[in-house]
């Protein structure tokens, strides 16, 4: 490993990571009713725009950080541990809601989309 | 958590953090290895697996959630800019996405509308209390937007990010199941769906069936977390 490439890489998470800081604090100060993380995702696709290309080290380090994404999520897995007394009150409506509801967004998104697609596609006169 | 807190450093709990934080990373990979190997099973999740094992180890030794948070927050701080991410490529695949915009459009409102009403719904049809509703409501949305959105509305931003989690795994186990059923053969329809329904968890199982697939997943998971964002605390305004 170079050290041009550590740095590069380490400057791509930066990054990333100020976009998420900067748009927490716009969130909080302003009052904005969106949440931090939207604001960083804007802010990162405005560079993104301005520059007009990916550089290399930040397209590597947002694939191994989407990659592992899941690593990430577990934490507030666990999160579960503290709520233990109103999950096991709700418990029947929590279970109900997520599955049925996670069910049919599945449906209605792959369906409207199909469907739609179907439409601009005849209206095209393609097959 | 996109909200960062400054607080004292406890050096004796410092180590203990480290030690979860390790733990974590080894349950992770152990479970990410075997799902790889068992050639992609959605049944597999390392999600839910790793965090059933870490909850078990937390049980055994008598560690309450706060102690395994020492090291926990730093891990999901990195959830935020690792969502940032997203917006790589998004960017990437701006063209390809381009061409089916209104289908694209369309869907999106729908599913996002579907997600966020029928949890609602189904939550209050059957008498949760109204902090599980608030906290039901962002469910289809990657976990830092969902507990923003969660706390802004009156829900518990923890309780948010394991519902986040447990849709997430439904729509990877489930997914493919259900688009099949359907007869939805393209990979675009069916990735779009996930990220709009099952968020980074969904979007991690369609890049294992197809690239294609997960990068409208990606791409899905994206647009659904802004257009949630903006328009749900609207809708909480109209219906309260």
């Amino acid at each position: 490993m170079q050290r041009q490439q550590i740095i590069g890489w380490l400057a791509a998470f930066a990054t990333l990571a100020g976009c998420q800081i900067i748009g927490a604090l716009l969130s909080r100060t302003l009052h904005l009713p969106v949440p931090g993380t939207v604001i960083g995702i804007l802010l990162m696709l405005a560079v993104l725009i301005y520059w007009g290309r990916v550089p290399g080290p930040l397209r590597v380090v947002a694939e191994y950080l989407l990659r592992h994404l899941n690593l990430f999520y577990i934490p507030a897995a666990i999160g579960i541990m503290a709520h233990v007394a109103l999950v096991r009150q709700d418990l029947i409506p929590i279970i109900a809601a997520l599955f049925g509801s996670t069910f049919l967004s599945l449906v209605v998104g792959a369906l409207v989309f199909q469907w739609m697609q179907k439409k601009d596609a005849s209206r095209e006169g393609e097959p | 958590m996109s909200d960062i807190a400054w607080q004292p450093v406890y050096w004796d709990r410092v180590g203990e953090g480290l030690v979860w934080i390790g733990l974590t990373l080894l349950a992770y990979m152990l479970f990410r290895n075997l799902q790889q190997r068992l050639n992609g099973n959605p049944l597999i999740n390392p999600v839910l697996l790793a965090s059933a094992v870490i909850i078990g180890l937390m049980m055994l030794s008598g560690r309450d959630y706060d102690h395994y948070n020492d090291g926990g927050q730093w891990l999901l701080w990195i959830l935020g800019p690792a969502t940032v991410s997203l917006a790589i490529p998004l960017y990437l695949n701006f063209r390809q996405v381009r061409s089916v915009a209104r289908p694209m459009f369309v869907a999106l409102l729908a599913g996002s509308l579907t997600a966020v009403l029928s949890a609602v719904l189904i939550g209050m049809a059957l008498g949760a209390s109204p902090e599980t509703i608030s906290s039901l409501a962002p469910k289809s949305v990657t976990t830092p937007i969902a507990m923003g959105i969660a706390d802004q509305i009156g829900g518990i931003p923890a309780l948010a990010a394991v519902f986040v989690i447990f849709t997430g795994a439904i729509g990877a186990v489930f997914g493919s199941w259900i688009f099949n059923a359907l007869g939805i053969k393209d990979p675009r329809a069916r990735g779009f769906a996930m990220g709009i329904a099952a968020h980074g968890i969904g979007t991690a199982r369609a890049f294992q069936v197809s690239w294609e697939a997960g990068t409208f997943s990606g791409v899905a998971m994206t647009l659904n977390g802004i257009i949630t964002a903006l328009l749900l605390p609207v809708i909480w305004l109209l219906f309260s």
